[in-house]
């Protein structure tokens, strides 16, 4: 799609013209008064700063590392087991759905409470790793090709064959997929966690310390890095698939429908798995509290939190300062993410009429994909100060990229023949975007929302946390400095479960407005 | 008595849907025996490829009796006495054609090394010598689906179970495919089910034309076939055979 040489040709024109604006704009101070200097200026600083970053580097580094290796090899080995046996994969899915949907940075205060060195932010990367690598996993393996499986079943070969044979070595392309997108989550994880949680070294804390001094100069010089270490990541296994991949994509469409295993269930039966799935996150984290020996003065179990919040006496003051929180978070949380989602689901349309837009847009977007966005708040509150503009201008930007990005590749799939037919009866571009386009997207708009939701929450809540003191994310930093160990539980409970809500409900209305018209969820 | 190749009797097969029930097989009994040639024709749904699933082990009946060589098809098939090709070749795309063959050895963990002239020689039936190391990526659409009759015949199949092996074929693909067909089947004399909607392609290379009924599922009648073999492409541009068609397609439509 971008590869063809006069594309990116175009792509590198625009890249340099963007390096020379960038250069004009930071030399003249023309933004915020010099929030943004000039490329130049940041790379003379970064020279002047050249004996601070190796141990941050590689701080961050170790962490992202070892926190992608464990976050692959869960991920793979529980895709795996999550395929072989259906029903542990619906036993899971309340505790998928956690890890997916848990901002970061509410439980980044309880990792460093019950963790110690740099533990904390290896759990956090991950946990970043975790989810895309097993949803990749089980992607991967369900998706190979269901005739050669049933060939492997006729021959009377069991699971563990067809997994041998079949599904294991069709599901690399998609599992290396999902290495390639789990790198920068993993430095984004370690990242959120160094803001987070103290520690001395780590690119994360050298933001943070750099924050209160107003250099932007040696501020955008961190981001830069950042934003290289976590692009670097990616493009290395863009590398490796690409070198892997040769000569073993699929050849023919596999029309055959998977078959639908809750068919036929006894009512009971559904009831347990459900119930299942949801105490199944509940009783992890009391078994973690309970082998951990915490004090419970530190470590709340489920029900020290609900204790914490309904029957300790200062009950009443933890629920307002709680329900005040969440009074301010949500508002702009929506706001927010409804903007980014309108603002993709428009440009994404629009650039279906003009091709151009597209190709002169989506390596830009694409790029930002690579990017720790959430991690370069600091950046922005340069620029917009510490207002509500800032937490609306994060939580749009980390929601608009991979909306958009969602989208286009979604529009891209529509076929040309259901676009050339209203061309065949002499249709405006206009009609053929109404009849045809803005219906087939709709299943991208909906995954589209459902990959935003959790990331709107966490944009909104590191801003709270970073810059404008107030909602949720400044309750749970003023609590760690307030050694109120109580409402940091609550606040990281709270904000899981309302980020499982938010993501249940999209689930929710997607499957029954895509029923309603026939059509099948995106992945 | 020797058992028949392949033997149905009152079958059943009933799938619930969340709004009807679909009565897939009614009372169907077939029984091909051993060395001969039987096609299964009949209109989109009427649960052919479910009888053919059912004859594999890949579902099982709701009641009825199901034997291939005397014994049910879960044995048969871990002893590797059945051959199964699919519409669609369903290959290893990162697979070599030798490789891709090798599968059912793979599956029945038999040692390749032991059938390595096996192989070759049904490479060479099948007319792919030279194509050994090619991947299916690399073949048309006719030689894939080649290389998935010689993976079926590379057992030395008793049985061999064929839906639709060339439904994703052109008509002139077709014909030279079941021209080929009977050659190879002409070698090997197993006992063969074919699964197709072709009405041309079931007369030519079967000895009994079973027709069947949609909604319930079943068998409506049973038509030999007269012709000498080996037969040949001309057969197609027959009198004898159009009269054939016609009649077959009378029974199909219901007259």
């Amino acid at each position: 799609m971008v590869n063809e040489p006069s594309n990116s040709k175009t792509m590198y024109r625009n890249l340099i013209l963007l390096v020379l604006l960038w250069e004009v704009v930071g030399r003249l101070d023309l933004v915020a008064g010099g929030a943004l200097p000039s490329l130049s200026e940041i790379i003379i600083r970064m020279w002047i700063d050249r004996h601070d970053y190796p141990l941050h580097i590689g701080s961050t580094l170790y962490a992202s590392s070892a926190g992608f290796l464990i976050g692959n090899i869960l991920g793979v080995c529980a895709g795996v087991l999550f395929v072989l046996y259906p029903m542990t994969l619906r036993l899971s899915r309340g505790f998928n759905i956690a890890i997916f949907s848990l901002p970061p940075i509410a439980i980044a205060p309880i990792l460093v409470i019950t963790l110690s060195g740099m533990a904390p932010r290896i759990v956090l990367a991950t946990m970043g790793v975790y989810f895309i690598t097993m949803t990749a996993t089980v992607v991967g393996l369900s998706q190979a090709d269901s005739r050669t499986s049933e060939l492997i079943r006729a021959y009377g070969g069991n699971k563990l064959q067809i997994l041998r044979l079949v599904q294991f070595r069709s599901a690399i392309p998609s599992i290396l997929a999902g290495f390639r997108i789990a790198a920068p989550n993993a430095v984004l994880g370690a990242i959120l966690a160094e803001f987070g949680g103290g520690g001395r070294w780590g690119l994360g804390t050298y933001l943070l310390g750099s924050l209160g001094r107003g250099e932007p100069d040696r501020l955008w010089g961190i981001g830069l890095m950042a934003t290289l270490i976590s692009g670097a990541s990616y493009f290395l296994f863009v590398v490796i698939s690409n070198r892997f991949l040769k000569g073993s994509t699929s050849i023919t469409l596999n029309t055959a429908i998977p078959t639908d295993i809750t068919k036929n269930e006894h009512v009971l039966k559904t009831f347990f798995i459900t119930m299942g799935a949801i105490f199944l996150p509940i009783s992890i984290w009391w078994a973690l509290i309970f082998f951990s020996g915490l004090p419970s003065m530190i470590a709340k179990t489920p029900w020290g939190v609900v204790e914490y919040l309904f029957f300790s006496n200062m009950a009443e003051a933890a629920q307002g300062r709680l329900v005040a929180a969440i009074a301010e978070t949500l508002p702009i949380t929506f706001i927010g993410m409804t903007a980014g989602l309108l603002f993709a689901f428009l440009l994404a349309i629009f650039s279906s009429l003009y091709f151009q837009v597209i190709r002169a847009f989506m390596p830009i977007a694409l790029i930002t994909q690579t990017m720790p966005l959430v991690a370069l708040t600091p950046l922005l509150v340069l620029i917009l100060g510490r207002g509500n503009s800032l937490t609306l201008w994060v939580t749009i930007s980390v929601t608009f990229f991979p909306a958009f990005v969602t989208l286009t590749q979604g529009i891209l799939l529509v076929p040309s023949l259901a676009k050339d037919l209203p061309k065949a009866y002499g249709g405006s571009k206009w009609q053929e975007l109404i009849i045809v386009t803005i219906p087939a997207s709709l299943p991208y708009l909906f995954a589209a929302t459902r990959l935003t939701v959790p990331r709107a929450l966490l944009g909104v809540m590191i801003a709270e946390w970073l810059a404008t003191g107030k909602g949720l994310g400044n309750l749970l930093n003023q609590s760690r400095g307030y050694l109120d160990y109580g409402m940091i539980w609550t606040v990281a409970a709270v904000s899981v479960l309302l980020s499982i809500i938010f993501y249940q409900l999209v689930v929710y209305t997607e499957r029954k407005v895509l029923g309603k018209l026939g059509m099948k969820t995106a992945e | 008595m020797k058992p028949d190749g392949i033997y149905l009797a009152g079958v059943n097969k009933i799938y619930k849907g969340r709004s009807k029930t679909v009565e897939a097989l009614k009372d169907v009994s077939l029984s091909c025996p051993t060395s001969s040639f039987t096609a299964l024709i009949g209109p989109s749904g009427c649960g052919k490829s479910t009888l053919m699933r059912i004859a594999l082990g890949l579902e099982t009946p709701d009641s009825g009796k199901v034997l291939l060589e005397g014994v049910t098809p879960a044995e048969a098939t871990k002893i590797g006495k059945i051959g199964i090709a699919f519409q669609d070749a369903a290959l290893l795309p990162w697979r070599s054609v030798r490789r891709n063959i090798e599968v059912p050895l793979n599956v029945l963990r038999k040692p390749i090394k032991d059938y390595t002239a096996k192989i070759q020689e049904m490479i060479n039936l099948v007319g792919l010598n030279g194509f050994e190391d090619s991947l299916p990526g690399e073949l048309s659409g006719g030689m894939r689906q080649r290389v998935s009759i010689a993976r079926a015949l590379v057992t030395t199949p008793k049985v061999l179970l064929m839906d639709e092996p060339f439904g994703a074929l052109d008509q002139i693909l077709r014909r030279q495919m079941n021209v080929e067909l009977q050659r190879i089947w002409d070698e090997t004399k197993a006992t063969t089910l074919l699964v197709t909607h072709g009405i041309d392609e079931a007369i030519f290379l079967s000895d009994r034309v079973a027709i069947m009924h949609a909604n319930p599922g079943k068998i409506v009648d049973i038509i030999d076939i007269p012709f000498e073999r080996p037969r040949k492409m001309s057969l197609f541009s027959d009198t004898s055979f159009h009269k054939l068609s016609i009649q077959i397609a009378e029974i199909l439509h219901g007259q």
